[in-house]
């Protein structure tokens, strides 16, 4: 189970863009983390796998706990052989490694001898990834990159799997497909998973419960279901008004309406 | 005809040590993009140091050589730990300056240490004469060229198969993403400087075995940069194909040219760069940047 408490991040040591987030993902659940952009969802999964240093940002306050185990001031390798692994927006293969070798560079941490059993359950789940193993992984197309990216992520057997952004750039059908292989990961290998997602409606499908942050807070958060019906969130995340139709430009004021969160 | 064969002969061994020493500079650039500048300055070190294992102190050669070796790899332990480490995410035009400002802090060190302007190392290889069709060569030749084909080949396989060979890889493409997969990436770039300082040690101990220990041998890393140019700089299989390519022109251009041009041969290596540069900028094996459209 991963608990942030009041997790404040600062950037240089004077730009501050976490401001107190506290969530917690159950063993087994999916959570999406859902926001704008500048939000600061990508911090909050960097704070976590300990990439943040590269950038120079630190958690400065509140703590990061993995089963009970601070993690906030561990260095990425730490917490990376705890079993919580990240997967970088932007679909950052190793672009001239073959499929098979992103997928091995995946389980560099792992030392036992279910590795190559492994690489054959991520091809079951990508099986265009198993047509294109020999394939230098730079020309594979955007879909089929980021399949990598996520399975690479599945090689290290991780006990906590953290997305970010997996739709993006992304056709509707190829997201469709991700996420329901996540999804159906998350069911028969029991990991957890972070998701950080601008997509708000397909990844509230699988999620078991999301937060919503702005600003560097959390400023909502519960059920799926519970998100999903939210007025708040049909209308600022959606696109959708209070009746679940689609809004007509024309209704639309010539000032922008914003809601304040708090 | 005679000659020819013996300049063939003796310019491809020679270029198969260049192609050794060019590995040392590829392997530090495909894991990190850094150009090692220093290169030709730690194959001189490192056969100044072998000259002081074996004369100065009179080892035995297996255990000189063993020395050698564990010198060499403390050596691109400690540049990588002192030099570069701290420069970590800084612009990479910095750390290249680096590199050439290590360089030359160690050719004052040799100059330091060992003021005699050059030495022999005693013949490691047997030197008796082969007959090859008609050209009679020295044995030597054979033994330095098979020596660095089979670290060519092993540096090959570790590259290609083995788990800390393909994360070498892949930090050089990604470097955060490879932290993201939870790869120390400090230790990847120290085991590249080890391994890099090791086949320039292996390639100093070489040549100075056929020839002098001299400030000569700092030419000879350059040379090799223009090996890694023409092959590819992130090619090893390149690098083993230039490494002869620059050889041969080195030693039939040389042998031929030399009387009627002085100084001829230095020149050789660098005019092929400025005319592979202008034709294939990525070399003849390098890989070009993958963009898609």
């Amino acid at each position: 189970m991963l608990k942030l408490n009041n997790v404040e991040v600062t950037y240089l040591n004077v730009i501050r863009v976490l401001h107190g987030v506290s969530l917690s993902v159950p063993d087994g659940a999916i959570v999406a983390l859902l926001g704008a952009n500048g939000a600061g969802k990508s911090t909050t999964l960097k704070a976590i796998s300990g990439l943040l240093r590269i950038e120079e940002g630190q958690v400065t306050d509140g703590s990061i706990e993995w089963d009970g185990e601070r993690i906030d001031k561990k260095g990425a390798e730490a917490v990376g052989k705890m079993g919580i692994v990240q997967a970088l927006e932007g679909r950052r293969v190793f672009e001239h490694l073959q499929t098979e070798e992103n997928l091995m560079v995946g389980a560099f941490n792992r030392h036992d001898n279910y590795i190559k059993q492994d690489l054959e359950m991520v091809y079951e789940y990508f099986p265009r990834l198993k047509a294109l193993r020999r394939n230098i992984a730079g020309y594979l197309s955007g879909g089929e990159q980021q399949m990598l990216v996520i399975g690479r992520a599945m090689m290290a057997k991780p006990n906590l799997m953290m997305l970010d952004e997996p739709s993006l750039g992304l056709a509707p059908l190829m997201v469709e497909e991700i996420y329901s292989i996540i999804k159906r990961f998350n069911t028969d290998q029991k990991t957890s998973v972070l998701l950080v997602e601008q997509n708000v409606r397909v990844a509230l499908s699988i999620a078991t419960n999301g937060y919503v942050m702005e600003n560097g807070r959390v400023v909502l958060d519960g059920t799926a279901d519970f998100l999903s019906n939210n007025e708040d969130v049909k209308e600022f995340y959606m696109g959708l008004s209070a009746m679940g139709t689609k809004k007509s430009y024309r209704e639309v004021k010539h000032y922008k309406r914003r809601k304040r969160w708090l | 005809m005679d000659q020819l064969l013996q300049l063939t002969i003796s310019g491809l061994a020679v270029g198969m040590v260049y192609a050794l020493i060019g590995l040392g500079f590829v392997l530090i650039w495909k894991s990190s993009s850094v150009a090692n500048l220093a290169l030709g300055q730690i194959v001189l070190l490192s056969s100044w140091f072998t000259y002081g294992m074996l004369v100065q102190l009179n080892l035995p050669t297996l255990l000189g050589f063993l020395l050698v070796i564990i010198f060499a790899l403390a050596l691109g332990w400690v540049i990588e730990r002192i030099a570069l480490r701290p420069l970590i995410g800084q612009p990479i035009l910095s750390l290249i300056a680096v590199t050439l400002g290590v360089g030359y802090f160690f050719e004052g060190l040799v100059t330091f240490v060992w003021p005699a302007n050059s030495a022999a190392l005693p013949r490691i290889f047997p030197t008796k004469p082969v007959q090859v069709g008609s050209a009679v060569i020295s044995q030597e030749y054979i033994w330095i060229a098979g020596i660095s084909l089979v670290i060519f080949l092993l540096l090959t396989a570790f590259f290609r198969y083995h788990r800390l060979g393909v994360a070498m890889r892949a930090s050089a493409d990604d470097q955060m993403a490879v932290q993201a997969c939870g790869i120390p990436v400090t230790k990847v770039f120290s085991m590249s400087w080890m391994f890099s300082c090791t086949v320039a040690a292996v390639g100093g101990v070489l040549l100075s075995s056929i020839g002098m220990i001299a400030h000569g041998l700092v030419a000879t890393g350059l040379k090799s940069f223009s090996v890694v140019i023409l092959g590819g700089m992130d090619s090893f299989g390149g690098a083993m194909i230039a490494g002869p390519i620059i050889g041969l022109a080195e030693s039939i251009g040389g042998g031929y040219l030399s009387a009627y041009v002085s100084g001829v041969t230095d020149i050789i290596p660098f005019v092929i760069i400025i005319i592979v540069m202008m034709i294939k900028p990525y070399g003849l094996f390098g890989e070009t940047r993958i963009e898609r459209i």
